[in-house]
């Protein structure tokens, strides 16, 4: 049970949908963009999270959106999960995709729930830092592109497509993700490696607090003339933040497995990769 | 046999499958009120006030009750608990109050506007610093509670029942034995998560009549509590129990038909519901038990038992209710399923600041017996003997006494030995235990041997009741719950053998309802199908008789020469002269429409013939057989990661004649899935105030269907001669030797002792050595 009372909104368009959230914010209400529903409907019977207006932005076109233009691939912020997968444009944002939750909650969950999720992991942020993609965010004022680097929703702005480059979603690619026990599961560590053809490029979830891709790191991978194991050892000392020790796993346990996936990893990249 | 042994589909599966089954929820009924809890935010705590006047106050909140409202104590034999928190809380979610309005949100709204004021106290957290001197008490002056039978709480200790077993001398024995080992096995509680959280609902009708409708296993266990804490009289109590959606004996327990009952009265008799969200299903109602086992065995060098010393402290969490009873059913069958001639046992139902447990599938089996097989597995590799070979060794049998010392024959024990191995044929056991793959992991494999009896209560029984259609077919009123195991359909089955007919002319009444079923005690215990059985046959046999009084009149011949066969009953040698049941069940009709005999209606019961056990020695007869089964786990280990698959995982159970083949097998199945489920991954966590930090499936995990190993099961068929066809009992035995068996195989894999449950990979990681040298394994 939704222990609470709501009204229901359905926007055609992204401009209804950001002019409407503005009018209930005025009017003094507490509005909130419904897209999977996987996250209001689980903290919403517990209490956690509160609303009195939810805006179904599922029917919204551009957030539909799956395909190619120019050369970029779009993906609309509406995708499920399991559509974003199954498409096979991004391999590497399929493979985060098909390893987050189960099968049945993918039909629900979306790529822009995922990116905004307040469950911290948000891991198909991962290969859109890698690959330096683009926002695309709607505001009063209109569409503005952000750089996946420096996504930050303001209330009431929606997020409805990002923008790949074609040629960086073919970047040879490696993901591996740790979990407590699960394969249903949040990770302990979830690390995402392309390399550009220059270099390694790493991005990170489960390891600190919120998603990361450390340039600092890939300079410690990518340093010339420096066996593997030293180059990760370095890398390591150059994480951003403190490891996450939590119920689902110790800092330490945590810091194993990232160490291991590293290694792991760097060596199915710079053996050829997919 | 026509229908006994056959894999008879289950009755209710369609109904089942296409979602029509009805269960305690789903009828809507107008006028009805809901209850919500108001649950405790500390694990322990004096509350100094409660505050409703702002939830009173909200438009549809009918009432407020609290603790201060229903004072009577309550529990199986140690009356230690309240209906709702009074002046304290003793765990994280205990109920404290319960708001009543019109709708569930409204009181669901409400709820939040109650305002507890607690005072917090300290917390005790394990068993084993429960025991220290200085621990809090959690209950002040346990000697004074009301005790219902045999329970042993110790005055001014967190002790709610304290169990023994002397048998033979365990000194003389501990000195005989040369080879010694010990071992500390340890887990927290953890919780059934059965598919439908617990829910209940009662009315107290204007001429005092009450009506509850539960989702419980226990529908004639209420109706004797209601008159053992209320005062009721249990001729004014019906329970109505429709299917229930899984129980592993978490709905054995009563709970939130006595916090129902206690909002009914407080809004003069109205029909309210209580039910349990998921979170409040796993925190705040009774959930699995923990434990802390500490075991010693002596043995000859060549491998022979000669002592045992078993220390089992049970987180029975903050009150006895069954836990006091579970610290029994697991000193009852302490050892094993291995003759021990000498052996000391210790069994506590503990007070701890967690919510108090209640069984679990295999009730307190899967917790003793992963203590016992870590410990035999310990003890085969100190002799140098192969792990099977030292079970073979020591496998109990007839003419060999049980820990409470009952006489074991060919009939009461199933056959270790022959379990054991038919175990070693399936597991290949001769190609080696441990092979290393070449890319690095490691495969083993690891087992347990098991046994169980019923540890039921003394009058522990069951009644069935056969009445007949006018077309020959038969309707058998039980009072067991069908809660996913499929024992009606069993059931059936025996009917419809003693009756020779086929077993889908056998309708069995699924809802139960305690004012026309004829009791049943619970539906726990892996005893329905022997209990009820045993009733059925009873009652078939009372059926034929008046059958064939009916033909008798008729024919004009004793009752004597008559016979059945092919649901007919006719005269001995000569086939032709009878009648179809259809033709006498309700009384033969002449063609003059001049009807003779009467109609037939059937009954029977069953009751078990079981005594006290001693307090001082545990000398007693706890249950009528004992099942026994190996089991066996395959694993592949990393043992880079510490991960591990577990490839496939095997059960030979010997439960007597197997009644329905393929549901036998189905219910192991599910019985290895629980109890892998429970060995790999599940557990409370708590903070150090003894807060469960992973009250929701997000965080606390089962096995997802598709995630079970390739399963094999076989049967071994030593007949009961007391149970019906010679059947035993089988529901709970694929759940008790799986942690066991998965710890010895990972043990072996990872090259060092496990005894810690959930065997998590960081855990294993742990005892390896992983993580900084200040970190505790």
């Amino acid at each position: 049970m939704i222990p609470f009372d709501f009204d229901y909104y359905r926007p055609d368009s992204v401009g209804q949908a950001v002019e409407l959230y503005a009018r209930l914010r005025a009017e003094g209400r507490n509005p909130i963009y419904f897209s999977g529903g996987t996250e209001i409907i689980t903290f919403g019977r517990l209490g956690q999270l509160v609303t009195d207006a939810v805006l179904d932005i599922k029917s919204i076109p551009e957030l539909g959106a799956l395909g190619r233009s120019g050369d970029h691939l779009v993906f609309g912020a509406g995708l499920t999960l399991n559509a974003v997968a199954e498409s096979g444009l991004f391999p590497l944002l399929g493979d985060v995709a098909r390893h987050t939750a189960d099968h049945t909650t993918r039909n629900k969950i979306t790529l822009g729930g995922n990116l905004c999720a307040s469950i911290p992991y948000r891991e198909t942020v991962l290969p859109f830092l890698l690959t330096d993609s683009y926002a695309v965010v709607a505001g009063r004022q209109g569409n503005a592109w952000v750089s996946m680097h420096e996504l930050r929703l303001a209330p009431g702005e929606l997020l409805v497509q990002i923008w790949t480059e074609q040629s960086a979603a073919r970047w040879p690619s490696v993901t591996i993700k740790k979990t407590k026990q699960d394969e249903v599961d949040y990770p302990l560590v979830r690390l995402a490696l392309v390399h550009d053809g220059r270099g390694v490029r790493a991005a990170f979830s489960g390891v600190c607090e919120a998603p990361f891709r450390s340039w600092d790191m890939e300079d410690a991978l990518n340093t010339p003339g420096v066996p593997l194991e030293t180059r990760i050892a370095e890398a390591l000392r150059r994480l951003p933040g403190q490891v996450i020790d939590d119920q689902l796993g110790s800092a330490d346990y945590r810091y194993y497995l990232l160490h291991h996936s590293l290694r792991e990893g760097m060596s199915a990249l710079e053996g050829g990769g997919r | 046999m026509e229908s006994v042994g056959k894999s008879v589909p289950r009755k209710e599966s369609f109904d089942k499958v296409e979602g029509r089954a009805k269960y305690t929820r789903d009828l809507r009924l107008a006028g009805m009120l809901h209850g919500k809890l108001v649950t405790s935010p500390h694990a322990h705590a004096k509350i100094r006030s409660i505050d409703a006047a702002a939830a009173a106050a909200v438009p549809g909140v009918r009432g407020i009750v609290t603790g201060a409202d229903c004072q009577e104590l309550t529990g199986e034999l140690l009356a230690d608990r309240p209906v709702l928190a009074y002046r304290k809380v003793r765990y994280y979610g205990e109920p404290v109050a319960v708001v009543i309005a019109d709708d569930e949100q409204t009181a669901w709204r409400a709820a939040g506007l109650v305002h507890v004021e607690y005072e917090v106290l300290p917390v005790v957290s394990s068993p084993s610093r429960a025991l220290l001197p200085g621990a809090p008490l959690l209950h002040e002056e346990v000697e004074k509670y009301k005790r219902y039978g045999d329970v042993y709480p110790v005055p001014g200790m967190n002790i709610g029942n304290h169990l023994k077993i002397r048998k033979g001398d365990f000194q003389s024995g501990w000195e005989a034995g040369v080879v010694k080992v010990e071992c500390y096995t340890a887990f927290r509680p953890s919780d059934h998560i059965a598919m439908e959280p617990r829910a209940a609902r009662a009315e107290i009708l204007p001429d005092g009549e009450v009506h509850i409708r539960a989702s419980t296993q226990a529908p004639y266990v209420i109706k004797r509590f209601m008159e053992r804490y209320f005062g009721l009289d249990p001729g004014q109590v019906v329970v109505h129990v429709p299917f229930v959606g899984g129980g592993f004996g978490a709905k054995g327990a009563v709970q939130l038909e006595f916090i129902a009952y206690c909002a009914s009265r407080a809004v003069g008799g109205r029909l309210v519901e209580v039910s349990n969200s998921r979170e409040e299903d796993m925190i705040s109602s009774p959930c699995h038990i923990g434990l802390e086992a500490q075991i010693k065995m002596a043995a000859t060098p060549d491998g022979r038992l000669t002592a045992a010393q078993i220390t089992l402290l049970w987180d029975g969490g903050a009150y006895a209710d069954m836990a006091a009873v579970m610290a029994k059913a697991g000193i009852d069958d302490c050892t094993g399923p291995y003759r021990i001639p000498n052996v000391w046992a210790d069994s506590l139902a503990v007070y701890t600041n967690h919510t108090y447990a209640t069984s679990f599938r295999g009730f307190a089996h899967p917790e003793v017996t992963f203590a016992i097989e870590r410990t035999m597995d310990l003890l085969a590799k100190k002799l140098g003997m192969d792990p099977i070979a030292l079970r073979l060794l020591n496998a109990i049998g007839p003419g060999e006494t049980t820990p409470t010392q009952v006489l074991l024959d060919e009939s009461n024990i199933g056959n270790v030995p022959a379990c054991i191995l038919r175990l070693r044929e399936l597991m290949d056991w001769e190609s080696g235990q441990r092979v290393v793959l070449p890319n690095g992991r490691i495969r083993t494999k690891g087992i347990a041997a098991l046994w169980k009896t019923s540890s039921t209560p003394t009058d522990a029984g069951a009644g069935a009741v056969l009445i007949f259609n006018k077309s020959g077919s038969v309707n058998l009123m039980t009072g067991v719950v069908e809660i996913g195991q499929g024992t009606k359909t069993a059931l059936a089955q025996i009917a419809a053998e003693r009756l020779t007919i086929d077993p889908s002319l056998v309708h069995v009444s699924f809802e139960v309802n305690t004012k026309t079923n004829p009791e049943h005690w619970k539906t726990v215990a892996s005893s329905s199908t022997m209990m009820a059985g045993r009733a059925i046959l009873e009652a078939a046999d009372d059926a034929i008789r008046q059958l064939k009084y009916n033909a008798a009149l008729v024919l004009q011949v004793s009752p004597d020469e008559l016979e059945l066969a092919e649901g007919r009953v006719f005269v001995r040698g000569n086939p032709q002269r009878g009648f179809l049941f259809r033709e006498i069940a309700m009384g033969y009709e002449s063609e003059n429409g001049l009807t003779v005999g009467k109609q037939v209606i059937g009954r029977g019961s069953y009751i078990v013939k079981l005594t006290r056990l001693d307090p001082e020695t545990g000398d007693g007869r706890p249950g009528p057989q004992w099942s026994v089964a190996a089991q066996g786990v395959e694993v592949e280990f990393d043992p880079v990661e510490c991960r591990y698959q577990v490839l496939r995982a095997y059960t030979v159970i010997d439960g007597g004649v197997i009644v329905n083949h393929r549901g036998a097998v189905t219910q192991m199945m599910g019985g290895m899935s629980m109890g892998l489920s429970w060995a790999t991954r599940e557990s409370f966590l708590y903070d150090n105030q003894e807060r469960v930090l992973n009250p929701q499936l997000r965080f606390y995990k089962i096995t997802h269907f598709g995630e079970n190993p390739d399963m094999v099961v076989d049967f071994v068929q030593t007949p009961y001669h007391e149970g019906p066809y010679g059947a035993r009992g089988i529901g709970e035995y694929g759940t008790i030797g799986m942690a066991g068996a998965l710890a010895n195989a990972l043990s072996v894999a990872a090259g060092v002792e496990l005894f810690q449950l959930p065997l998590l990979p960081e855990t294993i990681w742990r005892a390896r050595g992983g993580g900084s040298v200040h970190d505790p394994v």
